[in-house]
């Protein structure tokens, strides 16, 4: 292919002109001709992300009536209406396990679906990794993020996904900072067709060459506790370079990338309005992100599980709703926290929408991911970790049979975990530990 | 091929040239001090703890100047057993922060060497500007390696950087680029972002003693907050920090510097979670006067208390909770409803006992942190008043019980007070709210963002309350019996070691009964005590891991990663 023959050529020419040194090139990601596969045939990678929103959802007013293809939309998921219910699948009936271990509230449920394990302390997940990380190990290393965290809400760094050792990734948390990251230094636009390498890369592989010369001394004298933040740091170091590499290579023509404008900074609040346009910004940039190859996987968290989001001139917050509000005797529910669990869904929603705008290949950009939408907690009202919503978008490139609701009697999260790894293409055959250690994937959404 | 085989061999170039540098004399106004041991000679890594935003800010200013402007985004803190000293113990650094630590690292190397900053920075003149200079690039590196790792670079640490400045020096014409590079891989080194403490070599039984640059560097975090001096350096490597005298001569001196100050207003801060004001929001219907000036302003006027009363006063730390001398500036007057004289800035204020005020648990920082965006949280300023200045931690609500038993609040419960009340008819919440809401409600009379109310929901707010067995009301009644609480003493001075030696503080350690009684004896003065506890031998050993220890402590309550209890 002519493209590879000029890539080769430009970076031959920029070693000629005395480079600082940098690594083999990795992966060439060209698209064919139609944007439907790479160069080598291989289908376009799939991308995975797990959206997370605190407080769970109304109990009744989100599980359909109907099992299996064509499932009824309840008024909790009205933003599945107009097509979107055929590429989601709803998950209802799954469980924690927690094994004698103590129901952590607000803490657990998140922990057993991400780490497939009833923790023993909250805020922990016991020390393991968030199986997004598996998937990023595995789907992430072409691109040039490993992996993107993001969040609209207030708190300084909201991300549930670690690598181990009870250490949380940085979000991105404004659209600033989460559009300076993507499409900030360092970024090309593939379609601009004016690439040229930047030097000071190859520099700062030089720069990162000398801080990884450190290891070997520190990893030696070392601790175990120590060697395993050691380790963390390190393969940050790795994914810096990653990205590094992927930025002295020309990115290929993407036809579905459209480079966003710079955002604009948005106050840090917490009302309904000010989150969910923040929200309705950052989810636009995490689908450019994705669309213009910058990574293939992320983590989203629009709330933390206790969720302090609230309606302007409210007094109670929407955490504070859930524990307060009375039941509504006629309506069988909570009015104002159904209200406020419909938005923190409906920002889910938003994502998908913005995904599936995005015309790319066969399809749009949602069929080629599969994105879990999942929450904390059966009935906020009393810490349930009983029917947990969880939801799978996106088609994953054919592997996900969308468009199905599973109701099962009880059983552990982790089957969801697990088959949203395999869908992704992760090789694992079990997840979990304990009672939620499972092989058994979850068939009927596996095409 | 070609293309693969041109790059391994500039590879090879490369690391050719990295391993045969050659030194030259340099004229330096800096000492020049031998490169430390290799590291088989040094003793075992046992502990590295993370930089706090605090310490990266303030070791940079230390080393390069107070002009040096900082953008970027710090990695969270990790809180464990309430400070963030000790949660640094656990903490890494992800993708997304390194990010940030590179390229402030670059931003750093590049003012600091901007032509205009060069003479104040360089312990050297290069022969050209505009070719390498081994010699000088050594001087330099040497110079500033030494005060960001803490300890003087190994060799290998140091040639592979004057290497790196070569290398970019060449290629760009340009010898001060080639030493920007370098300094950004000693400030992006994981020696820089992490306190690496090591053991005397040798094998020890129990408890491992700490080595010269470890004391060096606990000595300079606990007073000063911030990178050990070059003296206190010099100390270390003389071996006079081993001994006795020598020992306390640097805490001599480090207690007498005014910068104690800098040391003290930090662990307050971290104490009292003031960093908290990062992210917290206020619901601007309810609250127009609140605003990132004002948070800001809120966290200053707190620690100028704290500072003005300990250190500048040396006052009894018990007095924090009763004392009701403060500074204020035009915006907090507002909030705090007191007359402002002319002028800008901050001016002392005393506020008068009408005004039912009583030390720092009614000022703006406490009341508004522990609070909803737009309501009171008798519940969350009880927690956290029990764990930060009690040491008192409250278990996480139990996740099985069926709130649904609790009777369904009664819309007719206008206050806090009758909604907890109802709240806490339960056996299950009463162990707890029993614990955390009286003192919680004796501060009722201030709202969300710490202005004084009577009403709550057009219904008068009663401030009387009833805590461990103890019947007072309101906030200056609840400072008087924070003031006589035996466990206060304890808590500081648990906390401060805890702070000292970043690791949990077990209750049983013999140590803390006996510093708290030092404590005691010299009539709960801080800085004294902290000149008792930097001489104390017992800071500067690690001890052998309980086996509570193999697993990190779990982060702190109010810090949860959740950030809430309701």
């Amino acid at each position: 292919m002519n493209s590879r023959f000029n890539r080769r050529s430009i970076l031959r020419g920029i070693l000629g002109g005395g480079a600082v040194g940098m690594g083999i090139p990795m992966l060439d990601l060209f698209l064919d001709g139609n944007g439907a596969a790479l160069a080598n045939g291989a289908p376009l990678p799939t991308r995975v992300g797990t959206f997370f929103w605190g407080l769970g959802l109304t109990p009744g007013q989100w599980e359909p009536t109907k099992v299996g293809a064509n499932y009824d939309i309840k008024r909790n998921l009205e933003f599945l209406k107009g097509g979107l219910d055929k590429k989601t699948s709803i998950f209802t009936g799954f469980t924690v396990k927690l094994d004698g271990r103590p129901s952590h509230a607000h803490w657990t449920g998140l922990a057993a679906i991400l780490a497939g394990t009833a923790p023993a302390r909250i805020n922990t997940f016991d020390g393991m990794p968030s199986f997004d990380t598996a998937v990023a190990n595995t789907i992430g290393n072409g691109t040039r993020f490993k992996t993107l965290d993001a969040t609209p809400y207030n708190a300084t760094t909201t991300s549930y996904s670690s690598t181990g050792g009870d250490n949380y990734k940085m979000a991105a948390d404004s659209p600033v900072a989460l559009y300076s990251r993507i499409f900030g230094e360092g970024f090309s636009d593939p379609n601009s067709g004016e690439w040229k390498p930047d030097p000071r890369v190859m520099v700062k592989q030089s720069v990162l060459s000398t801080v990884k010369d450190q290891r070997d001394a520190l990893w030696a004298e070392a601790g175990a506790t120590d060697r395993a933040r050691l380790d963390q740091y390190f393969t940050s170091v790795r994914e810096l370079e990653q990205r590094l590499q992927n930025e002295l290579l020309p990115p290929p023509k993407c036809e579905s990338c459209v480079v966003p404008t710079q955002p604009e900074e948005i106050a840090r609040k917490g009302d309904v309005p000010t989150i969910v346009r923040k929200n309705k910004d950052m989810v636009k940039l995490m689908t450019m992100a994705l669309a213009c190859n910058q990574t293939n996987v992320f983590n989203y968290v629009f709330t933390t599980a206790t969720s302090e989001i609230y309606r302007p001139g409210d007094l109670p917050v929407y955490h504070g709703h859930t524990h307060e509000e009375p039941v509504d005797g006629k309506l069988g529910y909570q009015p104002i926290s159904a209200e406020l669990a419909q938005v923190s869904v409906n920002a889910y929603g938003d994502l998908l929408k913005a995904m599936d705008e995005v015309k790319e290949g066969d399809g749009t950009l949602l069929d080629h991911s599969l994105v879990l939408g999942f929450s904390d907690t059966g009935w906020a009202k009393i810490h349930s970790i009983d029917n947990i919503p969880m939801l799978l978008a996106g088609g994953a490139n054919g592997r996900h049979r969308t468009g199905q609701h599973v109701k099962v009697a009880a059983e552990p999260v982790t089957r969801v975990s697990l088959t949203m790894q395999q869908l992704a293409g992760v090789p694992v055959g079990n997840f979990g530990v304990g009672s939620m250690m499972t092989s058994k994937s979850i068939t009927e959404v596996m095409a | 091929m070609n293309f693969k085989r041109s790059l391994i061999a500039a590879a090879a170039v490369l690391l050719t040239s990295a391993s045969t540098v050659v030194l030259t004399s340099c004229a330096t106004d800096g000492k020049q001090t031998a490169s430390a041991e290799a590291p088989s000679a040094r003793g075992e890594l046992v502990s590295m703890r993370r930089l706090t935003a605090a310490q990266y800010e303030r070791s940079v200013a230390d080393i390069f100047g107070k002009d040096i402007d900082l953008t970027g985004r710090f990695e969270t803190e990790v809180r464990v057993e309430g400070l963030n000293t000790v949660g640094a113990a656990n903490a890494s650094i992800s993708a997304g922060g390194l990010e940030q630590y590179y390229a402030m690292a670059a931003s750093i190397g590049e003012q600091a060497l901007a032509p205009k900053a060069r003479d104040k920075t360089m312990p050297c003149k290069p022969a050209s500007a505009k070719a390498p200079d081994d010699a000088c690039a050594t001087a330099f590196l040497t110079k500033y390696g030494r005060l960001a790792f803490r300890r003087p670079l190994t060799a290998e640490e140091l040639s592979s950087r004057v290497a790196l400045a070569r290398r970019v020096a060449e290629q760009r014409s340009d010898f001060y680029s080639g030493l920007q590079e370098a300094l950004t891989s000693v400030l992006a080194s994981p020696n820089f972002l992490f306190r690496v403490e090591r053991a005397l070599p040798g094998k020890h039984r129990g408890d491992r003693p700490l080595d010269a640059y470890a004391r060096a560097s606990r000595l300079s975090f606990m007073f000063w907050n911030s990178t050990p001096d070059d003296e206190l350096l010099t100390a270390a490597e003389s071996g006079a920090l081993m001994t006795k005298a020598g020992l306390q001569a640097q805490v001599d001196r480090l207690a007498a510097s005014p910068r104690i100050a800098d040391g003290v207003a930090d662990f307050f801060d971290d104490a009292m979670m003031l960093d908290m004001f990062a992210s917290q929001s206020k619901d601007p219907l309810t609250f127009p006067k609140y605003s990132g000036a004002l948070a800001a302003a809120a966290r200053e006027q707190t620690l100028k208390t704290i500072v003005d009363l300990l250190v500048t006063k040396n006052g009894d730390y018990r007095d924090i909770f009763t004392s009701n001398d403060t500074f204020l500036t035009r915006e907090l007057a507002m909030v705090y409803k007191v007359p402002f004289g002319v002028g800008r800035g901050w001016a002392p204020y005393t506020f008068a006992e009408s005004e039912g005020r009583s030390g720092v648990l009614t000022q703006i920082s406490f009341l508004s942190l522990f609070s909803h965006p737009a309501r009171s949280s008798p519940t969350k300023r009880g927690v956290a008043l029990n764990e930060v200045f009690l040491c008192q931690t409250t278990p996480s609500p139990p996740g099985d019980v069926d709130f649904s038993l609790i009777n369904e609040p009664n819309p007719l419960l206008k206050t806090l007070r009758s909604k907890l009340t109802a709240h806490a008819t339960e056996p299950s919440c009463a162990g707890c709210h029993t614990l955390v809401d009286p003192p919680g409600l004796a501060l009722e009379g201030f709202d969300s963002l710490g202005e004084r109310r009577s009403y709550d929901n057009g219904e008068l707010i009663d401030v009387t309350s009833e805590w461990q067995g103890k019947k007072f009301s309101g906030a200056v009644g609840l400072g008087r019996l924070l003031h006589d609480d035996a466990r206060a003493p304890q808590c500081i001075t648990k906390k401060l070691y805890a702070s000292a030696a970043g690791r949990v503080i077990h209750e049983d350690d013999p140590a803390l009964k006996d510093l708290t009684a030092q404590f005691t004896r010299g009539g709960y003065r801080i800085p004294a005590f902290l000149k008792v506890l930097a001489a104390d031998d017992r800071l500067y050993k690690v001890p052998a891991a309980r086996p509570a220890e193999q697993q990190p402590a779990a982060p702190t309550k109010v810090a949860a990663r959740n950030g809430a209890s309701s």
